[in-house]
């Protein structure tokens, strides 16, 4: 525990000394992106992970929130503290409703079917003009405000945001170390073994995708009150292969390898889109692309594995 | 209008069965999504581009572009998927479509973002006519169109398909396909060279799909980088549509796609025109995961 405690030091450590710079804005907006991407990160190793599911369709359930949070405030006015709950019922009820038919799908059909409920949901966006505006996107979103006083500079944000991020970080890891972070450990395992051994396998798996997209669309939710504009071509596939890198990259199954994977890989595209040329930075997704092979070829289990034997010391300790 | 729908429907659909039946071997023979098959059909619309900006005569290039692809289908096994071959499913999954990415935005680097079109005066002046052409004075009504191209590839695709089965049940290596398809181990114990026979599966599967790339680019007459990501998955749902694993399901499952695609474009609703392939492959997964002709398999312990 005392390590992962000083890791947990390390990573708030790396993040609050922005503080004493809000001028510096760009790099403030980098930092708040990275951390809503280790929220989203986090919620998709969930699925990923956690359960074993590869979930090719994590950026739907953003989508949704995003949408959900973002046409609401506009037509209705909604404060961003009540768009929270609503959007994880949203993103729960969807997670449900896609996750209960497609559970006794095994791996490859279960990762084609959510790519392609995200790119259905990507579609119903962009036509579906008279509720989404369609490929004008949504405009015009207010900023997140707090007993009448708006936040409109970019430190606040990244504080709202780290604050989200805290409250998930110790959620998933009370799950992750409950009868429920077990079962799914189990069914990621073999998921017969667990069935034998009394595991609910449709009651976790869909627990597991819930959860999953409701965090998915907390991120959303945040994204759409904190850039204040949403466009359909935000939720692309790319996005949930972005986020599956992360992933990969960090450690899947691993809290920590997620949030240090995110802290590395973010930061290094908002970089390459600064010094690389013009014609270059189009196609910068390319390193994502060779990286996911390099990792799958020489460190398949990510930066900071999983391991299990650290987990059973812990099971007996507590 | 019915009509018109109709034939252009089986042209897609002949097109989207060349790049199913590329999924469906390799499915069949590794069991591996192989999302990067989509990027090869892209990369045979593109050789044949730069083949032609040289200079280099049609069917030369046509050729040239073809075996360009097989090669890249070839590495593409040998660098990526042996490695992690009896690694986890997952990795071999992520490692495809780690691959799909490199392969779009390489060509997003070498070729630009920008659509290219196959010049007029590189194409024979043989495609461009038209092989049926209604309305004459005889039929006032009826309104049809049907190029020398559209002919091509129909028949094209045929002659390909049926080449494809007679290699897969009449010769040694498609014996030898289709016992790594039914255990890998016993297959090698048998002195079949696994590896060798799984690079055969993607020279042919390659071979196929920028065949297709290479007459989509001159049917649509238009080529981009991201072209082979939405054609991927409907071939894709194609093949899954047919049975995935199933040769013959993956021909009749791209056909019946093309033309659920621009019927449902023509009459329902042409904003919708992709929706409807993930639409039909997510129903079929969900309510027949064995699609039209494949056949059910049980997990065993």
């Amino acid at each position: 525990m005392e390590r992962k405690l000083k890791i947990v030091g390390l990573i708030i450590g790396l993040f609050l000394p922005l503080f004493p710079f809000p001028g510096i804005d760009y790099i403030t907006r980098v930092a708040t992106l990275t951390v809503l991407y280790i929220v989203l990160a986090l919620g998709l190793n969930i699925i990923v992970g956690f359960a074993g599911l590869l979930d090719l369709g994590y950026v739907g359930f953003y989508g949704i929130g995003a949408y959900v949070a973002g046409l609401i405030s506009v037509h209705y006015g909604w404060g961003f503290w009540y768009l929270i709950p609503l959007c994880i019922c949203a993103g729960a009820l969807s997670g449900i409703l896609l996750g209960t038919p497609t559970l006794r799908l095994t791996g490859d059909y279960f990762a084609i079917v959510t790519f392609g409920f995200a790119e259905l949901v990507v579609l119903l966006i962009r036509n579906e003009i008279w509720l989404t505006r369609g490929p004008m996107g949504v405009a015009g979103i207010p900023p997140i405000s707090f007993f009448g006083h708006q936040f409109t500079k970019e430190w606040e944000y990244y504080y709202i945001i780290f604050i989200i991020f805290l409250i998930v970080l110790l959620f998933i890891k009370r799950l992750e170390n409950s009868k429920i972070g077990r079962a799914w450990f189990a069914i990621r395992e073999d998921e017969i073994a667990a069935q034998c051994c009394g595991v609910n396998l449709v009651r976790y798996k869909v627990l597991a995708f819930a959860i999953s997209a409701s965090i998915g669309a907390i991120g959303g939710a945040f994204y759409a009150r904190w850039f204040r504009f949403i466009h359909p071509d935000m939720f692309k596939f790319w996005e949930s292969i972005l986020i599956l890198c992360l992933i990969v990259f960090g450690g899947m199954g691993n809290v920590w390898g997620v949030i240090l994977g995110t802290i590395v890989l973010i930061p290094m595209t908002e970089i390459l889109r600064n010094i690389l040329p013009q014609e270059f930075v189009q196609a910068r997704y390319l390193i994502f692309g060779a990286l996911l092979v390099i990792m799958m070829r020489f460190r398949p289990n990510g930066l900071l594995p999983f391991s299990r034997e650290r987990k059973d010391e812990n099971f007996k300790s507590s | 209008m019915l009509l018109q729908q109709l034939v252009n429907g089986i042209v897609l659909g002949c097109v989207y069965a060349l790049i199913a039946v590329g999924y469906t071997l390799v499915y069949g023979v590794i069991e591996l999504i192989n999302f990067a098959h989509g990027d090869i059909y892209m990369l045979g619309a593109f050789f044949m581009y730069t083949f032609l900006n040289f200079g280099v005569p049609f069917l030369p290039s046509f050729v040239l572009a073809v075996i360009c692809c097989i090669i890249v289908g070839i590495l593409l096994d040998i660098i990526a998927y042996r490695p992690v071959r009896y690694a986890d499913r997952l990795a071999a999954l992520i490692t495809a479509i780690g691959m799909s990415i490199f392969f779009e935005n390489i060509a997003l680097l070498i070729w630009g973002a920008d659509i290219k079109r196959y010049s007029r005066e590189w194409i024979p002046h043989f495609f461009k006519k038209l092989f049926i052409n209604l309305p004459n004075e005889h039929f006032q009504n009826v309104f049809l169109t049907v190029s020398y191209l559209q002919i091509t590839i129909i028949v094209l695709s045929i002659i390909l398909m049926i080449i494809l089965h007679l290699i897969i049940h009449k010769t040694k290596m498609g014996t030898a396909m289709r016992a790594i398809a039914q255990d890998k181990r016993a297959a090698a114990l048998m002195g079949i060279d696994v590896n060798r026979v799984i690079s055969f599966t993607f020279a042919l599967g390659s071979g196929l799909a920028a065949v297709a790339g290479i007459f989509i680019g001159m049917y649509y007459n238009s080529i981009y980088p991201m072209m082979g990501y939405i054609a991927g998955i409907k071939a894709f749902a194609a093949a899954v549509l047919g049975g995935i694993g199933s040769v013959p399901g993956a021909m009749l499952g791209g056909v019946v796609l093309g033309m659920a695609e621009t019927l449902g474009a023509g009459y329902i609703s042409s904003a919708y025109r992709h929706g409807i392939a993930y639409a039909a492959m997510i129903f079929v997964i969900l309510f027949n995961p064995a699609g039209l002709m494949g056949k059910r398999k049980v997990d065993k312990v």
